[in-house]
């Protein structure tokens, strides 16, 4: 069995030998490419190719199977490296945002510095933008999985985050968004629903790939609050659960933050995997807990805080852990694939990704020992 | 009820319009304004800050609050008049070099005003040169340190690095907080202290700057 196989065989909760593993190192990667920093044994040397010499199989993240073409209206877009500002001018008005992309930083993604939303006012011009928007299929993302083949999964989806997380963290920001639903509530409402139109064309083009394991939605946390998750999120991915569900695709989300008060309300979500789970002491959970929120059917993709790869832990502390006490929280390891919460830091040590094979090979028979 | 204990439920309750109504009412019963400030809205904040801390109450719920808290401070600020209401003491804050992530940064701010402390918010993305010259400028008691991200956090050490070099670092006592950051973490790269949420960042800078 390849190690895609193998990944997208747990994903469906089929039985393996040993538990699988699907780490995360694009961060480190990308720092010390960026800085010329790699070790010398791997300079020049792709992200896939380095997994490939660890043994392992990991994921490359690839941003979304669909990209956004933007046509009818005026975009200007400035760049001022780290910053990309863009511009749209719409009949209601012009509104702007600005990314920033810092490459020797490490990160795969940029993050918006300056918000589309700055007021009331810029409502009906944002609903324009997004109305004028046409999802395609991205070429790239062939690519990535022609670059990958069989020794990994190229992690991709609809898009980053979903439509109603969209409006909250990328166009308004999470405080901005708070205060337009205490103020605003109709007009936030309305945007939302814009936004999944949007994602509901995009969700098309996505079953028409041979995409198995579907982003849904990324960088969870208790952020969301549950009472906005209960009302906005559930109801969409359970619609776009059903969709993918329907056309044999699995779901994935990204929760990596604190997702305390998010944990009861998970399985409502109907999504199949959680990736980058990341528990104590990056946060207030275990993964014990993790399990008892999503159920015996939920598949974990996680487990190893990303802060153990580096410095004040020991090596002996290291392997504690993941023999001690993820092996023994995973337990019996059904439906687990162990991965990073969530991402090789760019100060980590590759080292300790080898060394997760290597305690899996010794400690990870299925089914392990509580 | 009196008017002061509806006053700090209103500020509880998120409810700004009633805040700024009871403010009023209760700055009229009282000769000095100040009290109303300390005996009634900080130790609300505290209130609201505690119950976040345990669970019961989420983010709106505090940003409701501080919009309260502000709604209060606005009705009673003009009564002061000449006299200053005192602070604990300066916080300067900001989220470090490569993360714009603003959301914890504002809380501890919004909590840490609600307390007592003037507070100078440099934002975010703030290299550790920024943090140095506001420090030098400013004078503060206590920087306070967000990162959100793993890709962000070695920032940290970085800027307690910068302000050794500068000279500054046994001026200032450094705090440190975010998702990723860990008590353990702050002792490894010298911080002063590690605040897991706004109403813990509020009560760690009571207690450094009271023992100064």
């Amino acid at each position: 069995m390849t190690k895609k196989m193998e990944l997208l065989a747990a994903c469906h909760g089929k039985h393996l030998d040993k538990v699988p593993y699907g780490p995360r190192i694009d961060l480190w990667y990308n720092y010390h490419n960026a800085h010329g920093t790699l070790p010398e044994r791997y300079q020049g040397w792709s992200m896939i190719d380095i997994l490939r010499d660890l043994g392992v199989g990991g994921q490359k993240r690839h941003y979304s199977v669909v990209k956004e073409e933007i046509h009818g209206i005026e975009v200007e877009e400035t760049h001022d490296p780290p910053y990309t500002r863009t511009t749209y001018t719409t009949p209601y008005g012009t509104v702007t945002s600005t990314l920033l992309f810092n490459p020797f930083e490490g990160a795969w993604i940029g993050y918006e510095s300056e918000k589309l939303f700055k007021s009331d006012k810029d409502y009906d011009a944002i609903r324009c933008v997004i109305e004028h928007i046409t999802p395609v299929p991205d070429p790239a993302y062939e690519h990535a999985c022609e670059e990958v083949g069989e020794d990994g999964l190229v992690m991709s989806g609809i898009r980053g985050w979903s439509a109603p997380q969209r409006v909250m963290r990328e166009i308004m920001g999470y405080e901005m968004f708070f205060y337009e639903l205490m103020d605003h509530p109709k007009q936030v409402e309305e945007l939302i629903e814009v936004m999944k139109e949007l994602d509901r064309k995009k969700l098309q083009l996505v079953l028409d790939t041979d995409i198995e394991l579907v982003n849904v939605c990324g960088n969870w946390s208790d952020d969301i609050h549950t009472p906005v998750f209960r009302k906005y999120f559930i109801p969409w991915f359970k619609e776009v659960n059903a969709v993918l569900h329907a056309h044999d695709k699995l779901s994935m989300a990204h929760i990596d933050g604190e997702n305390r008060r998010l944990l009861p309300l998970l399985r409502e979500t109907d999504i199949d995997v959680w990736e980058a789970w990341t528990p104590y002491p990056m946060t207030k959970d275990t993964t014990a807990q993790l399990r008892e929120a999503v159920g015996p059917q939920g598949v974990i993709w996680g487990g190893i805080p990303s802060i153990l790869f580096d410095d004040p832990t020991t090596d002996e502390e290291f392997d504690d852990f993941i023999v001690n006490t993820l092996f023994k929280e995973a337990a019996p390891g059904y439906n687990f694939i162990i991965g990073m919460g969530d991402n090789l830091p760019f100060d980590g040590k590759l080292e300790r990704v080898q060394r997760v094979a290597q305690l899996i090979e010794e400690h990870g028979t299925l089914p392990i020992d509580g | 009820m009196s008017t002061q204990s509806d006053l700090a439920q209103s500020v509880i309750d998120g409810d700004w319009d009633a805040a700024a109504a009871l403010a009023q009412a209760a700055a009229d019963a009282v000769k000095d304004p100040q009290v109303i400030i300390f005996d009634v809205l900080q130790p609300a904040m505290e209130e609201v800050g505690r119950r976040f801390s345990e669970g019961e109450f989420f983010l709106p719920d505090m940003l409701a609050a501080g919009r309260a808290m502000t709604a209060a401070l606005q009705v009673l600020q003009p009564l002061l008049g000449n006299s200053a209401v005192s602070k604990l003491g300066l916080v300067l804050i900001g989220t470090v070099e490569g993360d714009v992530h603003e959301i914890g940064k504002s809380m501890v701010s919004m909590f840490l005003k609600g307390s007592g402390f003037e507070v100078i918010d440099l934002g975010v993305d703030v290299h550790p040169e920024t943090f140095v010259d506001a420090v030098k400028t400013h004078q503060p008691d206590i920087l306070g340190l967000s990162a959100l991200l793993t890709t962000t956090m070695p920032h940290l050490g970085k800027t307690i690095g910068a302000l050794q070099d500068a000279g500054l670092r046994t001026q200032v006592k450094v705090v440190i907080g975010g998702a990723p950051v860990t008590q353990p973490y702050a002792d490894m790269i010298g911080a002063d202290g590690y605040a897991a949420d706004a109403g813990a960042a509020a009560s760690l800078c009571k207690r450094l700057v009271s023992c100064e």
